[in-house]
């Protein structure tokens, strides 16, 4: 064991026992970060499929749904509830891989796009099953506390840090790094793309899902409009790309900035919307200056530092 | 039967303002190939110029519509100049989110300056009628199809007949090929960018006095806009015309025929989208899009 590794290892613990020891404005920041990473995680697993996801709310909502469908109307409990919540988005997202299964990954864009869209109007449409527009309140009865919430939230996020790490040592990870950079050729080598997409969406959508559900029990109160929330969608891709798209330490880094960048714009400028334009400006400015975020930026730092411009060179004409 | 006459009608009058809302994207795509995740933003800004021409000049929307359309126009060869020519060789990905970003900015931005409130538009024409038989039909609605017909006519004329149009069905069937015929491409690119965000804008201005302007409307036209162009199949003209018809008939005969329909309706899109990667995922006049 690595030093490295024991550093994770007591981060992650950490982490899991913040909410235990801290005042209860930490409660609120761990369930916000704690989601994002999970977001994060899964949003970069399906981009290191080469999938961009413009509808990641479509399985954040699924899983709300779901969770809340389960309590209120069959009485699960907390725990029992996330199990179809992680199923749900699952299922949803292997479907939406075998729709779009040979197409470009423009046209998986535009279906997520559209799938969150179109969730939210049966969502309206079907009150006997959501509480339709007004809303619904999630069984108070069965409603655990905030600060477990948030513990089972770090859990998850640690967890879900953990699975994307053992990940990137498979085939897999290979697999579909090979299918992202050149589909017919990884297709050549024996790879079948079909196969995998639908593996990593299902896992990626599991993931978004399951951290809806999770949330759903903190926040409580759910309605189309929330659980399909441009929000959601807009923080799962923004968060990996700030930290650093196509790597492991990346969505983590980049949902703990993106957290706090939104906490300092509220603070600092605090006006409505504001936040939403911060995230497109962050978009925007990522994507042309800094396209492989906060840890890509850093990595390149460091390479100068420790002298190598050639290694740095080497490096870059390997990768390319 | 004078419902079903009823439904026609509306459903026609709709797929006027369908075929221009998604020509425009269409064209864009087809020549650039990049898929403009902003196109619902041009609509708002439209929308919003035709607004703001109508309270403080009291101009009508049909007579603001040209200058808005060429105001707006000129922002987006702004923008592509400051955004996006630097991406037109890039990945995917970074098209997708950086013109989901800009979409996002543009969006807010108008959050912030004039606010989430709902306005509209009123003219002589947006609040009668007429009857016809059995059948009521809006003039605001008549007005703003005979405006689509007109500009989509002019467009496909354009498209045919003159040098720039020529040049851009060139670049679009083949860039590299133009570009051995002494096409400027990078010109053609910026120039259906600004034709797609002036189309866009226009069917803005025509939808003020039609649908309330809020800075969130253009998402929920782009959503329909992207299954029109994936219906119609990706930077066909002449399909995109054929799925707006198709799709406003669909959402027309769902709010009629449908109970609960007018709230269903919103979803057609979706489920047309789905049906069609289904199915004919080149859409019905499309290139091959499977990847090769």
């Amino acid at each position: 064991m690595s030093i490295r590794s024991i550093i994770y290892a007591l981060l992650s613990v950490a982490a899991i026992l913040l909410p235990l020891v801290a005042p209860p404005i930490v409660n609120d920041w761990t369930l916000r970060i704690g989601s994002l990473v999970m977001l994060a995680i899964s949003w970069n697993l399906a981009a290191n499929a080469g999938l961009i996801s413009l509808g990641h709310s479509a399985f954040w909502g699924l899983g709300s749904y779901a969770a809340l469908i389960a309590a209120n109307k069959y009485g699960f409990p907390f725990f029992a509830a996330l199990i179809p919540a992680a199923i749900v988005g699952a299922v949803a997202a292997a479907g939406l891989a075998v729709i779009t299964g040979r197409l470009r990954g423009i046209f998986f864009a535009i279906a997520t796009l559209a799938l969150s869209e179109g969730l939210r109007v049966v969502a309206v449409m079907t009150p006997g099953l959501t509480g339709g527009g007004g809303g619904v309140f999630i069984n108070q009865s069965l409603r655990p506390s905030t600060q477990f919430v948030a513990i089972v939230t770090s859990v998850c996020a640690v967890a879900f840090a953990y699975v994307a790490y053992l990940i990137s040592r498979t085939p897999f990870h290979y697999a579909c790094r090979a299918m992202r950079n050149n589909e017919s050729a990884s297709q050549m080598l024996g790879i079948s793309p079909l196969r995998f997409r639908i593996g990593v969406l299902a896992l990626s959508g599991g993931m978004a899902s399951l951290a809806g559900g999770i949330n759903i029990w903190y926040s409580g109160f759910l309605d189309p409009a929330i659980g399909f929330d441009l929000h959601v969608t807009i923080l799962a891709q923004i968060a990996p790309i700030l930290g650093g798209i196509h790597t492991l330490p990346g969505p983590i880094i980049g949902a703990f900035a993106t957290v706090g960048l939104s906490e300092l714009s509220r603070i600092w400028l605090g006006q409505q919307g504001i936040s939403l334009l911060v995230y497109g400006l962050i978009l925007v400015i990522s994507i042309l200056y800094m396209p492989k975020g906060i840890y890509g930026a850093w990595q390149s730092l460091m390479t100068r530092a420790s002298g190598g411009r050639s290694r740095q060179r080497l490096v870059e004409r390997t990768a390319s | 039967m004078s419902l079903f006459l009823q439904c026609l009608a509306d459903g026609l009058l709709l797929g006027g303002l369908y075929s221009l809302m998604s020509i425009g994207l269409s064209l864009g795509f087809g020549v650039t190939r990049i898929v403009n995740f902003a196109h619902g933003e041009f609509i708002m800004l439209g929308a919003y110029g035709a607004f703001f021409a109508s309270i403080m000049f009291g101009l009508d929307p049909l007579l603001s519509l040209p200058l808005v359309a060429i105001l707006i126009s000129l922002l987006s060869i702004v923008i592509f100049i400051l955004f996006i020519d630097r991406v037109l060789d890039a990945p995917h990905i970074n098209q997708i989110l950086l013109l989901f970003g800009i979409g996002l900015v543009m969006q807010n931005v108008a959050a912030i300056l004039w606010t989430g409130d709902a306005r509209s538009v009123s003219t002589p024409y947006s609040l009668t009628a007429m009857e016809m038989g059995d059948l009521l039909v809006g003039h605001g609605r008549m007005v703003a199809f005979g405006v689509a017909v007109v500009l989509i006519i002019a467009l496909l004329w354009w498209l045919r007949s003159s040098e720039l149009g020529r040049a851009t069905r060139a670049v679009a069937e083949n860039g590299t090929a133009a570009t051995l015929m002494g096409i400027n491409v990078n010109r053609i690119y910026m120039l259906s960018f600004a034709l797609n965000a002036a189309l866009g804008s226009a069917t803005g201005a025509i939808s003020s006095f039609l649908l309330t302007i809020t800075p969130f409307m253009g998402f929920h036209m782009l959503v329909k806009a992207f299954a029109i162009v994936v219906l119609g199949g990706l930077g066909s003209v002449p399909g995109t015309i054929i799925g707006a018809f198709a799709l406003a008939f669909a959402e027309t005969a769902v709010g009629y025929y449908v109970p609960d329909g007018i709230g269903w309706a919103e979803g057609v899109a979706f489920v047309v989208l789905l049906c069609v990667l289904i199915v004919r995922p080149r859409g019905i006049l499309g290139q091959a899009v499977e990847v090769n």
